[in-house]
C-alpha cells in the first residue's frame, strides 16, 4: 500500500475502532505475515480488531472504497496459509467478536460470533448446558468454531454427521459491498434451527475459504451429551487389514467417530507428552512386530448396558469380516475426547512447523492412496504419519499425512515441500481433493483443470 | 541468558494459542494478551518476535520493545503450553529485554529504577537510610550487629511503602509471639535484585545476588525469612544460578507460619468471621515450579477460627496474575491495574468480602486497583490476618 493511502486508511480505522485496536507495529505485522506452514509469507499493512458488526461493516466499506485487500483472521492455525495476506492490506482480527449470542437448549443449536473458540464454547456448555455438546476439532482450543465450519473441518463427530460445514444451521455474512445477508430460519424468525426450507445459500460461504464474505454470526448444531462413552482400538499389522476393519465398522453405523493413524505417528508423538521434541525425520527404525495402523472408534451410550452392547456388536463385526487379517485388539480405553485440548500436542512439538496435504476422497481408493502416500514418506525417510477419519458414516474419508517439522532447518523444510508436492500429485490422481487448500496446491489444481480453466 | 543461548527453544512455538487460556477451564491465562488482544501481546506472539529478532526480520526498537515489556512474567503461559519449549517462554522474553539493555535501548521507566538501585540499593528512588523505618516502633535485634537464628528480609516494597508497614510489623509480631530469635538488617538490607533480573539488567542482578548471599552467609543465620514472594523466588530460584553456596534456608512467611501451626507453637485465640478467597502470587507458585507453595497459605487460613475460604475459578497453578510483576506496575500501570481488576472481579464472584494474598507487590497493586476501579473488596496480606487472630 502506498504510504499516503496507508496513512489515510490507518486514520480511518482508528476512527472506527479506536487507536488501541489498530496496529502498524512491526511486531504485529511480522506475526501476521506467516503461519506454521512453509507457505509464502507477506506482511500486512495494518491490523485491526473490530468488536461488532457495525465496526466490521465500516472497515469493509473503507477497504472497498480504497480498494485495499482484507484478510479475516481468528487464530491463524488453518494449516493452509489461508490467513497470510499475500497482497498486503488489512488483517481483520476477529477475536474481539467473541460473543456466544444464544444457546437454544430445546432446539439444540448455538449462535456464535466468529471469534468464539472451541475452548470457549466447551466451557460455556459445560457450565450452562451440561447435557449438550459440540465437537472438538483435531486442533488447539483456540480454533474458531465458525472458521472450522467455513473450511469444512473434520471433527470428532464427523463419522456420524460429516464435515463441520454440514452442521451449520444458519449464518449471517457481511459482503464486500457492506451488505449483510442472513441465511436459514434465522432470516425469517427468531430461531436458527435449520437452513431448510430455504435454498441452501450457506453454500456461498462454506468451502470458499473466506473469499466470498465475512461470516459474522453462525448457528451450529449441538447434540445430546451421552453419559457413557468409551473408545475401542484395533491395531492392524498392515494397511489391507486397516481397510478391512474400517469397512467392517462403517457398516455397523455404531461409532460417533472413527479415525485411524499410522502407528509410527503415535510412537513418535509419545515424546511430545513428556515435553520432548518429536521429530519425524529421519524416520525412526521400524520394529517389524509393530502394527501398521491404530484405529479408534468412539462410542457413546445412554446406559452402560447400551454402551457394552455397542462395543460387543462392533467387535463381532470386525471378527466376522476381518478374520483373514492380523490385528491387535479390540481393546477399550477411556474416550479420546478426554484428551482435548492437548490432543494435537504430538504434531505441534517438532520445531514450530506443521504441514500436510489435507484431502477428502472416496473409500474406494483409500487403500491405494494411503499405501502410496506412506511409500512416499518412506522414500523421503520420514516416519509414516497418515491420519484418516471416516466421514458421514463412511460416505467419504478425510485423509492426510501429518508433517510436523523444524522451521529452523531449511533442508527439512525443502524435503517437506517436495514430499507434499508428490503427495498432492498422488491424491489428485486417486480422487482425493484438497481442502483448506493452500495457494500452492490451488495452483496445482488449476493446472489439472486445464489452461484457461482457473478456479475462481 | 542471551537470545543466542536460547536458540534451542525459539522454534518450539507453532503459534497454536494453547497458552492463551487455562487448560480445561478455558478462561483467559495471559494478562497482556487479554487486555490488548493483538497477537504480539500473547506469549506465542512474543516467541515469534524473538524469532524475528534473531533472524533479522525485526529490530529491537521502541515499537517492538513495548510489546516485550508488556508482560507481567506470571508464567501462566508456561503452565498451559505443553510443547518442549514451555518452560523457557519467559526466559526468552527476559532475554529480549537483556538484549535491549545490552544494545542501549533503555526504557525510561526502568532507568529511574536502575539509577535508584545504583544509588540507594532499592527500586523506588528512596534514601537508603530510610530502609529500616518500618521497624522504628518495634523492639527487634539488628542482625547486622548481633547473631540471630532468623534474618527477616523485608525487601524494597515493604521497606519503603508506609501503607504496607503493617505487613512486616505483623510478621515480626507473630515471630516474637512464638519466641523466635529474629533480627532485621535495617538500613544495611539491600534489594534482592529480582526486579533488575526481570527487566533485563543481569549485571545489577548478579551484583545484588552475590552481595546478599555473601552477607547472609557471613552473618551465620540459619534462615532468611521474607514476606515478599518476589524476593523469595529470587532467593530460591535465581540465587542458586550464581554458583555461590547458600549457607542459609530461604523461607517464605507462609511456610514459616504453617510450620508453627503444625508444630503447635501458634495458637489462635480470636475468631474472625470472614469469607475470604486466596490469591496465589505467581512468584510463590508457578515461579517455583514443582516447589510452588499452594497448600501452606490455605492450611493457615483454614485453621483460623471463623474464616471461610472459598476458591476462585483460576487458582493455584492456574491463578490469574495480579498484574504487578516483571516491572509492569512501574512501566505500564494501565496494564497492571486492569489485570488486577480482572482478578478482583473473579474474587468478588466467589462471594468473598476479602482477598488474602502473600506478596506485597500483589497487595499494593490490588489496593491501588480498588481505589481506581472501586471493586468492593478488602485486601490483606496473610500475616495481617494471622496477627488479628492471635
Amino acid at each position: 500500500m502506498i504510504e499516503a493511502l496507508k496513512n489515510t486508511v490507518v486514520a480511518e480505522l482508528e476512527k472506527i475502532v479506536g487507536g488501541k485496536f489498530v496496529s502498524t507495529n512491526q511486531a504485529d505485522l511480522y506475526i501476521y505475515s506467516y503461519d506454521l506452514t512453509p507457505a509464502e509469507s507477506n506482511w500486512p499493512d495494518v491490523v485491526v480488531l473490530p468488536q461488532n458488526l457495525e465496526e466490521l461493516r465500516e472497515i469493509v466499506a473503507l477497504a472497498n472504497r480504497e480498494k485495499v485487500p482484507v484478510t479475516p483472521y481468528i487464530a491463524g492455525g488453518n494449516v493452509g496459509g489461508l490467513t497470510i495476506p499475500l497482497e498486503g492490506g488489512i488483517i481483520i482480527d476477529l477475536k474481539r467478536m467473541n460473543r456466544i449470542i444464544e444457546v437454544n437448549d430445546t432446539d439444540m443449536y448455538a449462535l456464535v460470533e466468529p471469534g468464539v473458540t472451541f475452548g470457549q464454547l466447551k466451557a460455556y456448555l459445560d457450565n450452562n448446558h451440561p447435557t449438550l455438546r459440540y465437537t472438538y476439532a483435531f486442533s488447539p482450543p483456540s480454533t474458531g468454531i465458525a472458521s472450522n465450519a467455513i473450511v469444512q473441518g473434520l471433527d470428532n463427530l464427523s463419522f456420524r454427521y460429516g464435515a463441520a460445514s454440514a452442521w451449520v444451521c444458519g449464518l449471517e455474512a457481511l459482503l464486500a459491498t457492506g451488505e449483510v445477508v442472513k441465511i436459514g430460519s434465522g432470516a425469517a424468525s427468531k430461531t436458527w434451527q435449520a437452513i431448510a426450507p430455504f435454498p441452501e445459500l450457506d453454500g456461498l460461504f462454506l468451502g470458499w475459504q473466506g473469499t466470498t464474505g465475512i461470516v459474522t454470526k453462525m448457528a451450529v448444531n449441538l447434540w445430546p451429551k451421552h453419559a457413557y462413552e468409551t473408545a475401542v482400538t484395533l491395531m492392524p499389522m498392515d494397511l489391507e487389514g486397516a481397510y478391512a476393519i474400517f469397512q467392517a465398522i462403517i457398516r455397523t453405523r455404531i461409532p460417533d467417530d472413527l479415525i485411524g493413524t499410522s502407528f509410527q505417528l503415535n510412537k513418535v508423538g509419545e515424546a511430545a507428552y513428556t515435553h520432548l521434541k518429536a521429530p519425524i525425520y529421519p524416520a525412526p527404525p521400524v520394529d517389524p512386530k509393530d502394527p501398521e495402523f491404530v484405529i479408534t472408534a468412539e462410542i457413546t451410550g445412554n446406559t452402560q448396558k447400551e454402551l457394552d452392547a455397542k462395543v460387543e456388536a462392533l467387535a463381532e463385526a470386525v471378527k466376522e469380516k476381518c478374520g483373514d487379517h492380523k490385528y491387535l485388539g479390540p481393546d477399550t480405553m477411556p474416550s479420546t475426547t478426554a484428551a482435548f485440548p492437548m490432543q494435537a500436542l504430538g504434531v505441534l512439538s517438532s520445531g514450530g512447523g506443521l504441514m500436510w496435504v489435507g484431502t477428502y476422497g472416496p473409500m474406494s481408493t483409500w487403500l491405494e492412496t494411503v499405501k502410496r502416500g506412506c511409500e512416499l514418506q518412506d522414500k523421503y525417510n520420514i516416519a509414516r504419519t497418515c491420519y484418516t477419519r471416516m466421514m458421514n458414516e463412511g460416505h467419504f474419508a478425510g485423509l492426510r499425512w501429518m508433517l510436523p517439522y523444524d522451521k529452523e532447518d531449511p533442508e527439512l523444510v525443502q524435503i517437506i515441500k517436495d514430499l507434499c508436492n508428490e503427495q498432492l500429485d498422488l491424491v489428485l490422481e486417486t480422487g482425493y481433493i484438497p481442502y483448506k487448500t493452500p495457494v500452492w496446491a490451488v495452483r496445482k489444481l488449476e493446472e489439472r483443470v486445464g489452461p484457461g480453466q482457473e478456479l475462481n | 541468558m542471551s537470545l543466542s543461548d536460547l536458540k534451542e527453544w525459539l522454534y518450539g512455538c507453532t503459534h497454536c494459542g494453547t497458552c492463551k487460556e487455562v487448560l480445561n477451564i478455558f478462561a483467559p491465562a495471559c494478562p497482556s494478551g487479554e487486555m490488548y488482544r493483538l497477537e504480539s501481546y500473547y506469549p506465542s506472539g512474543k516467541m515469534l518476535i524473538a524469532r524475528g529478532v534473531t533472524s533479522g526480520a525485526l529490530t529491537l526498537d521502541d515499537e517492538v520493545l513495548e510489546r516485550i515489556y508488556a508482560c507481567t512474567g506470571c508464567l501462566s503461559c508456561e503452565q498451559q503450553c505443553g510443547v518442549y519449549h514451555h518452560q523457557h517462554i519467559f526466559e526468552v522474553v527476559q532475554a529480549l529485554r537483556t538484549e535491549a539493555v545490552t544494545h542501549g535501548y533503555l526504557n525510561p521507566a526502568y532507568m529511574i529504577m536502575v539509577d535508584s538501585l545504583k544509588k540507594d540499593d532499592n527500586v523506588f528512588g528512596k534514601p537508603k537510610a530510610e530502609r529500616g523505618d518500618w521497624a522504628k516502633e518495634i523492639e527487634i535485634k539488628d542482625a547486622s550487629q548481633e547473631n540471630v537464628e532468623i534474618i527477616y528480609h523485608a525487601g524494597c516494597m515493604l521497606s519503603f511503602d508506609p501503607e504496607l508497614w503493617n505487613i512486616p510489623q505483623s510478621a515480626i509480631n507473630i515471630m516474637k509471639a512464638t519466641g523466635a530469635d529474629v533480627g532485621i538488617m535495617g538500613m544495611e538490607e539491600s534489594c534482592c535484585g529480582g526486579r533488575a533480573y526481570e527487566i533485563g539488567y543481569i549485571g545489577e542482578f548478579t551484583k545484588y545476588a552475590e552481595h546478599c548471599i555473601e552477607t547472609f552467609n557471613s552473618l551465620g543465620a540459619s534462615t532468611v525469612l521474607t514476606s515478599c514472594s518476589d524476593g523469595y523466588s529470587t532467593f530460591k530460584k535465581l540465587y542458586p544460578n550464581t554458583g555461590i553456596e547458600m549457607k542459609f534456608e530461604p523461607l517464605h512467611m507462609v511456610e514459616y507460619i504453617d510450620r508453627l501451626i503444625s508444630d503447635g507453637k501458634l495458637k489462635f485465640t480470636k475468631k474472625l468471621p470472614m469469607k475470604v478467597t486466596y490469591h496465589d502470587p505467581c512468584h510463590l507458585g508457578r515461579h517455583l515450579g514443582d516447589g510452588g507453595v499452594y497448600d501452606a497459605p490455605r492450611k493457615i487460613l483454614q485453621s483460623i477460627p471463623g474464616i471461610e475460604l472459598v476458591e476462585m475459578v483460576r487458582s493455584r497453578e492456574n491463578a490469574w496474575c495480579c498484574g504487578a510483576g516483571a516491572g509492569v506496575s512501574q512501566a505500564n500501570p494501565e496494564l497492571a491495574l486492569w489485570t488486577a481488576n480482572e482478578r478482583l472481579k473473579e474474587a468478588r464472584a466467589t462471594g468473598a468480602s476479602a482477598l488474602v494474598t502473600a506478596c506485597p507487590w500483589c497487595v499494593r497493586n490490588f489496593r491501588d486497583t480498588v481505589k481506581e476501579y472501586g471493586e468492593d473488596i478488602k485486601i490483606y496480606d496473610i500475616s495481617e490476618i494471622v496477627k488479628k487472630a492471635l
